[in-house]
């Protein structure tokens, strides 16, 4: 679904990635972890075209599309919820779903709208609430919602449960498995939640200092004290590893 | 005409140039000297129409509406897109917007001299005052004026939120990246807030010299009003150049007549300064303007 191939990329000439190389396959949930600082947010912008990619390349459906705006990633079916910023505070909950099916014909929109209530059910009673007088579970609701309107095949989620009650972050963690197993949406996660994101993930990445440090099956970041101690911050050594293998 | 109505009037019509102005600083942040002289382009087509055709100026509203957008478009697609592409700051958007004043003051300057030729009558100012009617011993362009606001909030308040690009537009002053995000074609909605905001300049225009007297370099002089109702108002608020508006027009012209009983007539000629001492002290009480306090976003939710 989205590859990326030794990209290298950051803002104007400050590098932060480091011949990044991720695979985010189509039907699953897959998770990038790493220390704060280690560019897990910046793979995210880079993914969507918000950085500046200095060589190397991104793939979407097998399409190159490293050099393509925004606006034309979220129209080829690519959505980028960051984490904070993600809804438009002064338009209504309906607003901001009608937003996010801009680019969809009226019928088209009232069907992702009916289906992106029936995930989010709560945000039924409030749709002429504004935005900006959500609680920030309501608001990541609405955001994940927004995705689901604008019909994406793949969710880039930034932090989706920073600052949220614990029980909450649960209820954001159901909702994106659903997203996957009932609506065949891709999701590539980004979370300091890292224990409870790599349970829900089919594949991890580690990030330490810009550069790949991990990739392969969650269980080895969550059971091995060498890769735990990073989800502390702490880094003592940096060398690539591959499918758990050191 | 009463010290009132006067000021009303005057308030009416700075409201609707600031509210231009604030518009086109949310969407492009950028600070527009030359919308001032926007409106007077209104002026000079409603005078060409008087002129030529004998059209009343208050019809002239419309066609200087078009035409006022027309320039103002013109103005964002040749000059501000590129420079912010090139990523132009903005005391260098400022600037440019400056030359553009001049370059327009020329353009008119030039203008009126060809009316005054071809009409032979001094085009290089004029007022409308004698031509207006009255409603009682109240002078049309008080109704006039008045009903420029409120068919503006209502056209606005149907285009921001009863229309789908109307919402966009105001995602996009909100967060262009987000609204980018969600495939809104922001440039598109920039382009228009342009278009819009010197519509509006160019109709106020029109309606202008009914109030005062119009020259080629009026722009200039009325921009210093403009921009203190803005930042009055709140520059992040399009309800902010409403407000400002009024404040400001009122202020202005009721303070300056007050202060002129006292002083003698001679004060009527510094009546910006009443408005800039509104705005210092907005500043240093209410840095965000009117619009940014406290107890405003309570009132509004």
């Amino acid at each position: 679904m989205l590859e990326t191939e030794k990209v290298n990329a950051g803002y104007g000439k400050l590098q932060i990635l480091f011949d990044v190389s991720v695979k985010a396959e189509k039907g699953k949930i897959t998770t990038i972890v790493g220390p704060n600082g280690s560019g897990k947010s910046t793979f995210l912008k880079t993914a969507f075209g918000l950085t500046t990619v200095y060589s190397g390349s991104v793939k979407f459906k097998g399409k190159e599309i490293t050099k393509l705006p925004p606006f034309k990633r979220t129209r080829m079916g690519m959505a980028y919820l960051p984490q904070t910023n993600n809804v438009f505070t002064n338009l209504t909950v309906m607003e901001n779903l009608k937003m996010a099916g801009y680019i969809l014909s009226e019928d088209e929109f009232r069907e992702r709208l009916e289906l992106a209530l029936s995930v989010f059910p709560d945000l039924k009673k409030i749709l002429d609430r504004k935005a900006g007088n959500l609680s920030g579970g309501q608001r990541q609701f609405l955001a994940m919602a927004t995705a689901i309107v604008r019909n994406s095949e793949l969710l880039l989620l930034d932090e989706p449960t920073a600052q949220l009650a614990p029980k909450l972050a649960n209820v954001i963690f159901s909702k994106i498995l659903e997203m996957r197993d009932d609506h065949g949406i891709t999701v590539l996660l980004v979370e300091q939640n890292a224990m409870k994101a790599l349970e829900i993930s089919d594949k991890a990445y580690m990030l330490v200092s810009g550069r790949v440090f991990y990739e392969g099956r969650p269980e080895p970041l969550l059971t091995e004290e060498k890769f735990r101690k990073h989800f502390l911050g702490v880094v003592e050594e940096l060398e690539v590893v591959e499918d758990g293998s050191v | 005409m009463g010290v009132f109505e006067g000021a009303l009037t005057y308030a009416n019509l700075l409201a609707l140039l600031a509210l231009g102005l604030t518009l086109t600083y949310i969407t492009t942040a950028v600070p527009n000297f030359a919308h001032g002289s926007f409106a007077v382009i209104g002026s000079y087509l409603a005078y060409t129409l008087l002129a030529a055709y004998g059209v009343n100026p208050y019809l002239a509203v419309i066609p200087a509406f078009i035409v006022g957008g027309l320039i103002g478009t013109v103005v964002y697609q040749l000059t501000i897109k590129p420079l912010i592409r090139k990523g132009a700051s903005v005391d260098m958007l400022m600037m440019a917007t400056l030359a553009i004043d001049i370059i327009l003051y020329g353009i008119l300057g030039a203008y009126s001299d060809f009316l005054s030729e071809a009409f032979k009558r001094n085009a290089s100012k004029f007022v409308f005052t004698n031509i207006d009617f009255t409603v009682g011993s109240v002078p049309g362009r008080v109704f006039v004026s008045t009903a420029l606001v409120i068919g503006t909030l209502i056209g606005l308040y149907v285009l921001l939120y009863k229309t789908k690009f109307g919402i966009a537009l105001r995602a996009s002053m909100e967060n262009p990246a987000l609204a980018e995000a969600m495939g809104i074609d922001v440039e598109k909605t920039r382009l228009f807030s342009w278009f819009l905001a010197a519509a509006l300049a160019g109709m106020v225009g029109a309606v202008l010299p009914f109030l005062q007297e119009t020259v080629p370099g009026t722009g200039g002089f009325i921009i210093v009003s403009v921009f203190a109702a803005s930042i009055v108002g709140g520059l992040r608020n399009i309800a902010g150049g409403l407000i400002g508006g009024y404040i400001i027009g009122f202020s202005e012209s009721m303070v300056t007549y007050g202060l002129s009983d006292v002083l003698g007539t001679g004060v009527l000629v510094y009546g910006k300064v009443v408005s800039l001492l509104i705005m210092v002290a907005v500043l240093l009480l209410m840095p965000e303007g009117v619009t940014g306090t406290k107890l405003w976003r309570r009132l509004v939710g």
